[in-house]
């Protein structure tokens, strides 16, 4: 018993596993429904896939009702469309409803069933690709384009109205990546337009009803697009072209601005610069318009044995120009009395101006010229008029004083007071034509100047300030009384056709020094007490004598005062009534002198500075 | 300165463009706009001549297939709109698939294309004409129960204002065309009155929203009957032989 125990169990064992091996058999794992499709809807096919078979050959099975009734059917075809699906054909399809599919797997051990999907085949419909999809290249007067066709897929019966369906294409260069897609609508034909030249275009078509899904993509057309545009030559041409005009343009540009150009990247240099002082106007000398000549025509009388030397000026005194840079009085150097010693030779000054350029000589030069010019003018007229000569007589006459010597001389009116002269003149021989017989015994008779001046007058040419030295052959101790008469000259001259700015200034003439130096003294210098002189109330300007030119003219420098001279000369306006009064007065003063006429004329004074007093009438001896 | 005019130029030019376009727009439709509205003369069928002052029935055809094609699209919207908004998922059609069963109508509808194919010109109008009719009242209803919704889209809401509005005048449409295609004038109201009776809920569905969608795809699924019913029409007035070949 024992023995068949174990035999059953050895057995067992053995057949246990074979029996298992066989129970692991199972019934077929649940189907499932992936999809139900209608191309055309008329007629539908539904697609499952199968489980786990179960190790045994199952079957499937379709079956499906219809909404609202309860009758099951089985789907009639199994094969048409391959294995494991349904195709229902048109007469089993309708639409509009709602059909309930299922599937039933079944094997030997048993069924299972999948979840039952409810369908409407109008809305399962996806066509098929849209068919004989041809791209053509037209020509168009803007250029190629491709113009796409296509017909609907066969099975979808649009024509009847049974399917409404819309159309799309995608376009792409054959290189590129991404599809360029465009709607059609219900047409059949599509336009593209710019194309690029020479490029090979991929076109696809696909399809949609108004109700379902989207077709498949066609298959790709290819189309080449002739070249139409020389495209890489052209873009070369045109980057020449637009470099060449910015070139262009830069040039341009940097021609226009040049100098600033130049200037940025080299810097000029800065020059010296003194403050005050111009340049040009010293490079170029006095220009002729802004130098005022005013010199004072001295005439001596030319019946007096006046020097026939004819000593030129420039060997006896220097003439010295102003510079014409003083613009604050617009006079010339008439302020330094001390400039006309400083430059000339042999006249000691003291130096109060600045005149210490050396263009000062050159212009001296220049100026002595235009003196000499101005004098020529202005010596002319006496000739052409006798009243001239008359009223012209200029005299420095060491016999003021009563010598015997027959000669005329300049009268000087006097002032009463003067200031201590630092100025002294050197009067040139020549002046005086009895400089021969000036000597010596004629110093007392200089001694005593109290108030002597020298009037004179200026003659204004274009270069002013001319300082002159005269150089008086004088008696330092005689004082002289010069007279210029100046009334009618002045008439004349204007009528003449001289400048008509006239300025007339007065120099006193202090004393005749050691050298035979008269000294004058400026009225009009400043800082020099009051230069006022007092005539009553007449106002007597003071001026420097230059100098005296070829034809005895005594040249006398313009005052730098132009204020006090046009005060002076406005002052002497007013009081030229009394000037009448002068020269009698002056008379009566220059006793000692002897008679002097001077008769003081009236004088219309300049609103220059320098002025020449009028001259009275020298009395001929 | 010269930005300022070229400026001025521009708007200047398309004002000119747009001035001119219309003029021309005008121009060229004047003899439709004359032939729409005013009275012209017409020979009828008999060959008499008859004051007519309506469209032909091609145009007219047309036209309602248009109206027809827009309603559908926007039920479609609708449709999908409501689905999103309140549907719980697992309830959703999967893909308009399936809708739920929709109450049937009081006259078979055929359901496949060889029955419609047989069904004659006269059936068809009346069919889709009984489809606008059956549901002019369940639209109105299906406003009033979308108000009530607390978060309802906007644009659900006026999608199926615009849906029912354009349904009477598909209505009018339709009569229009089986007066002038069948000069039958006889029948117009007889259907409506049988569709009168309120829509049949299903017994199934309680709550508001599944019954608010089903109303939606039901609708859906018959506008799409309308479409296709006049589309076939439309064809069978051009060619008649073609359209029976497929």
């Amino acid at each position: 018993m024992m023995w068949r125990d174990v035999g059953v169990t050895l057995i067992l064992s053995l057949i246990l596993p074979v029996v298992a091996q066989g129970a692991r058999h199972t019934p077929p794992g649940k189907p499932k429904l992936t999809s139900c499709r209608s191309p055309d809807k008329e007629t539908f096919t539904c697609w499952w896939e199968a489980g786990s078979d179960g190790g045994r050959p199952t079957t499937y099975s379709l079956f499906y009702h219809k909404e609202n009734s309860e009758t099951v059917y089985e789907c009639p075809d199994y094969h048409t469309a391959g294995a494991n699906s349904c195709f229902f054909n048109k007469n089993e399809t309708s639409i509009w409803v709602n059909y309930n599919i299922t599937v039933v797997a079944t094997n030997a051990l048993g069924n299972n069933f999948s979840d039952p999907v409810d369908v409407d085949v109008v809305y399962i419909v996806q066509p098929h690709t849209p068919e004989n999809v041809t791209v053509g290249v037209l020509e168009d007067e803007d250029g190629p384009f491709l113009r796409v066709s296509w017909e609907p897929p066969r099975k979808a019966d649009t024509r009847s109205g049974w399917i409404t369906l819309i159309y799309e294409l995608r376009v792409k260069l054959e290189e590129a990546e991404e599809w360029e897609e465009h709607r059609a609508g219900q047409q059949k034909m599509f336009n593209i337009f710019s194309l690029h030249s020479g490029g090979v275009y991929m076109v696809q078509v696909r399809c949609k009803p108004d109700h379902g899904f989207w077709s498949e993509w066609s298959t790709a057309s290819y189309v080449k697009v002739p070249d139409y545009i020389p495209r890489e030559r052209s873009m070369w041409i045109l980057i020449a072209v637009f470099s060449a005009f910015i070139f262009l343009i830069l040039t341009w540009i940097i021609t226009l601005n040049r100098s600033s150009v130049k200037h940025c990247l080299l810097p000029p240099v800065p020059g010296p610069k003194i403050k005050g002082f111009d340049q040009q106007l010293l490079k170029k000398g006095k220009p002729e318009e802004d130098l005022l000549v005013e010199y004072l025509e001295v005439y001596v009388n030319e019946k007096q044995e006046l020097m026939p030397e004819g000593k030129d000026l420039r060997d006896v005194g220097c003439l010295k120009s102003k510079s014409q840079s003083d613009n604050d009085s617009g006079r010339g150097s008439c302020d330094s009395h001390t400039l006309l010693m400083e430059k000339c030779g042999g006249v000691e000054s003291k130096d109060e101006s600045s005149y210490e350029e050396p263009e000062l000589l050159q212009g001296q030069a220049g100026s002595w010229e235009r003196l000499e010019r101005g004098d020529s003018q202005v010596v002319d007229t006496p000739d052409s008029s006798d009243a001239r000569v008359k009223t012209w007589p200029l005299v420095f006459s060491p016999s003021i004083h009563g010598s015997s010597d027959n000669h005329h001389y300049g009268t000087l009116e006097m002032p009463k007071q003067h200031s201590t002269s630092e100025i002294t003149y050197s009067v040139p021989d020549h002046l005086f034509p009895t400089s021969t017989s000036f000597p010596h015994h004629h110093h007392p008779e200089y001694r005593d100047s109290l108030g002597e001046y020298s009037e004179y007058r200026h003659s204004r040419s274009p270069s002013t300030g001319v300082l002159y030295h005269w150089e008086a052959q004088h008696h330092p101790q005689a004082h002289s009384n010069f007279n210029i008469r100046n009334l009618e000259r002045q008439k004349e001259a204007t009528g003449l056709g001289l400048p008509p700015s006239r300025s007339m200034e007065y120099v006193e003439v202090q004393k005749v020094n050691q050298e035979n130096q008269l000294v004058l003294k400026p009225l009009s210098s400043h800082g020099r007490g009051p230069s006022q002189v007092q005539f009553g109330r007449a106002v007597v300007d003071y001026s420097k004598v230059n100098g005296v030119n070829n034809d005895n003219v005594l040249l006398l420098q313009r005052q730098r005062e132009m204020a006090e001279a046009g005060q002076y000369c406005d002052y002497r306006e007013k009081e030229g009534a009394e000037a009448e009064r002068y020269p009698t007065q002056q008379q009566g003063k220059t006793t000692k002198d002897g008679p002097v006429a001077t008769q003081l004329q009236e004088s219309t004074c300049l609103t220059t500075s320098g002025y020449v007093d009028t001259v009275p009438t020298m009395p001929t001896f | 300165m010269m930005q300022a005019i070229l400026v001025v130029c521009v708007c200047v030019c398309v004002c000119v463009y747009s001035v001119m376009q219309s003029v021309v727009w005008a121009v060229l439709l004047w003899p439709c706009l004359v032939s729409l509205g005013v009275p012209l003369e017409c020979k009828d069928e008999q060959g008499s001549i008859i004051l007519c002052a309506s469209i032909s029935k091609e145009k007219l055809l047309d036209r309602v297939i248009q109206h027809a094609e827009l309603i559908y699209r926007v039920s479609e919207e609708s449709c999908t709109l409501f689905e999103e908004m309140f549907v719980p998922f697992p309830m959703r059609s999967q893909r308009n698939q399936a809708g739920y069963t929709c109450a049937t109508k009081a006259f078979p509808i055929p359901g496949s294309k060889s029955e419609i194919q047989q069904i004659s010109d006269k059936w068809l109008l009346h069919s889709v004409l009984i489809l606008v009719q059956s549901w002019i009242e369940p639209l109105v209803y299906l406003q009033t129960t979308l108000d009530r919704y607390d978060d309802a889209p906007d644009t659900l809401l006026k999608k199926t204002k615009w849906v029912s509005e354009k349904l009477l005048s598909l209505e009018q449409g339709v009569v229009v065309l089986i007066r002038k295609m069948l000069d039958d004038d006889m029948l117009t109201n007889s259907y409506y009155e049988q569709g009168v009776a309120p829509y049949a809920l299903q017994p199934e569905v309680l709550e508001s929203v599944l019954r608010d969608y089903t109303l939606l795809s039901c609708f859906k699924k018959d506008a799409h009957k309308m479409e296709t019913f006049l589309k076939l029409l439309k064809c069978r007035q051009t060619d008649k032989y073609s359209c029976f070949l497929h």
